[in-house]
């Protein structure tokens, strides 16, 4: 399983480095790899990010704690995937900064990474299924142990039987799999997950938010999803921040306990209430 | 899809060469009927014959090796001039705005309008003939290859960044595998230039080679020897079209477009 292959990562095999507050411990003082503890916490202090003099976000405060499962919503254009952008440094912010902090223990060189799930697959047409998952580990490892591993990432999401097929081969939903499972490969302390699902029909797009439900429970990363589907944001999330041109305009707790029932009425009250304040937002405009 | 049987298959291949071999029988019997002269034609028979000839004294293989030679030597200095030159102007965009618009206007000129130019320089030695032939397949290396790298997908390479990998393999990996369906375009289309270029220049000035071979036939209007070189060069050109065709199969095997057929 993935948890086992990924656990064999020797302290020798750096893994590029997210900025940390933490001075570097001993490696013997690092925790085993579980659940808890491998979250990277994100502050957001002020943000600021425009285009071409357009501010897109504005004065933006946040936190993520380590760990948790944060969905980010809005009506398209309110600047949610620009924030998730930023925060994964895709984009520089115009002013303000953020501050990723990895976990407390560890060696600085083997802090985990912070991975990007885009929207589509984003996968080599060129390279087979187990050497896309492969590039997960860019510059980690040797050939063989980066087969390994991505292997192991591939029979998480049950693609096992696919290792060796071309991309082109693949069912919409068993790409954005792949993907899942590049994205995972290299044990991610965050996941920043951009409308991910958004192309997919709505069974596969159920049995792919249950998959990356049961590996965030697993593993315990950071997990930031941006989506405008807002119950798929209510079904997956501890907590939901609702985006309104450039800032956050409603800061909500999920306090349903998983695993959730599709069709729960607590679920589907604050769906509603969430819907209520965008389609409200959208006749003040 | 419905597994061929055996004689099905064999039906397959031997449908593309009904035409031209009733296209061959067909000559044969005009020219042994004379209805057509065979000063102006030989039949299939004799050019065989010419061939055979040619093959025992030696002098076809000796001309068809300098040829060949030549082709390819032409081809590696051009084409390597412009794969790599296109290379940089698709990664750099100071060596583009630098080199691209002398390339556009130089590429205007037909390179084979240029014969007289390089007769004076060179002589009508193998300078000339290496000359043209690289000229002639510059142009499609370079063109394609710099197209190839533009019109890699640039979410890709995003991702590419994304994922941590660095320069030299975001470029092995991403960026010229990107490249490569464009590339075989301009290998192919150069390959076709090459041979063109390298008969023109045989023709008018050589003394070896397909082309002089056949200049010499003319002289002694042995008509089967000059129809002999021109049907080397055909398959000459078919070898070369087969070869990187097979190339493109192997390099391009995740391509849908490119795996059967």
């Amino acid at each position: 399983m993935l948890l086992d292959a990924l656990r064999r990562e020797a302290p020798a095999d750096p893994l590029p480095e997210t900025r940390a507050t933490v001075p570097p411990t001993p490696a013997s003082a690092r925790p085993p790899a579980e659940a808890a503890g491998r979250g990277i916490a994100v502050t957001a202090r002020d943000l600021r990010k425009s285009f071409d003099g357009h501010a897109v976000i504005e004065g933006l405060d946040l936190f993520l704690p380590a760990g948790g499962f944060t969905a980010v919503v809005g009506r398209s254009g309110c600047g949610k995937s620009t924030l998730l952008r930023l925060i994964l440094g895709l984009e520089t912010p115009t002013g303000g900064r953020i501050v990723l902090e990895g976990p407390e223990t560890g060696p600085r060189r083997s802090e985990p990474p912070k991975r990007i799930m885009f929207q589509e697959p984003r996968l080599l047409p060129w390279a087979r299924v187990v050497d896309n998952v492969a590039v997960g580990l860019s510059g980690h490892g040797s050939r063989t142990e980066r087969r390994e591993r991505a292997l192991a990432a591939l029979a998480e999401v049950g693609l096992a039987d696919k290792a060796g097929q071309w991309p082109a081969t693949l069912s919409g939903g068993q790409r954005q799999r792949v993907a899942l499972a590049r994205a995972l490969v290299s044990r991610p302390g965050l996941l920043a997950l951009d409308e991910p699902l958004g192309a997919l029909d709505a069974l596969t797009r159920i049995g792919m938010q249950d998959l990356i439900e049961r590996i965030w429970l697993a593993q315990g990363f950071t997990a930031l999803l941006v989506t405008h589907d807002v119950a798929e944001a209510v079904a997956m999330a501890d907590r939901i921040l609702v985006v309104e041109a450039g800032r956050i305009a409603l800061d909500l707790r999920v306090d349903v306990p998983r695993p959730r029932r599709r069709g729960d009425s607590d679920l589907a009250r604050l769906e509603g209430r969430i819907l209520d304040h965008l389609l409200g937002a959208q006749t003040d405009i | 899809m419905m597994r061929p049987t055996p004689l099905g298959r064999l039906r397959d291949t031997a449908v593309p060469w009904l035409l031209p071999v009733a296209i061959l029988l067909g000559w044969q019997a005009a020219v042994s009927t004379g209805l057509v002269s065979n000063r102006f034609m030989p039949a299939p028979l004799d050019v065989v014959r010419a061939g055979w000839e040619a093959a025992r004294t030696g002098e076809l293989w000796t001309n068809l090796w300098v040829s060949t030679l030549r082709a390819l030597s032409g081809f590696a200095v051009g084409g390597g001039i412009g794969f790599a030159l296109g290379l940089a102007n698709g990664l750099s965009r100071l060596s583009e705005r630098l080199t691209d618009t002398s390339v556009q206007m130089v590429r205007n000129v037909p390179h084979l309008s240029l014969i007289p130019l390089v007769i004076l320089w060179f002589g009508i030695g193998e300078e000339a003939k290496l000359f043209l032939v690289a000229l002639g397949v510059f142009f499609p290396i370079y063109a394609n290859t710099l197209h190839g790298i533009r019109s890699v997908d640039p979410a890709l390479v995003e991702m590419g960044r994304v994922y941590g990998m660095s320069r030299t393999e975001l470029f092995t990996k991403v960026v010229l595998p990107g490249a490569l369906p464009s590339i075989f375009v301009g290998l192919r289309y150069a390959l076709g230039i090459m041979w063109l270029t390298l008969i023109v220049a045989e023709t008018i000035s050589a003394s070896s080679g397909l082309g002089y071979m056949a200049m010499q036939a003319r002289e002694f209007m042995l008509v089967d020897v000059v129809v002999l070189a021109i049907l080397i060069y055909a398959a000459l050109g078919k070898l070369a079209d087969a070869l990187t065709r097979q190339l493109e199969r192997a390099c391009l095997a995740w391509n849908p477009a490119y795996r059967s057929a």
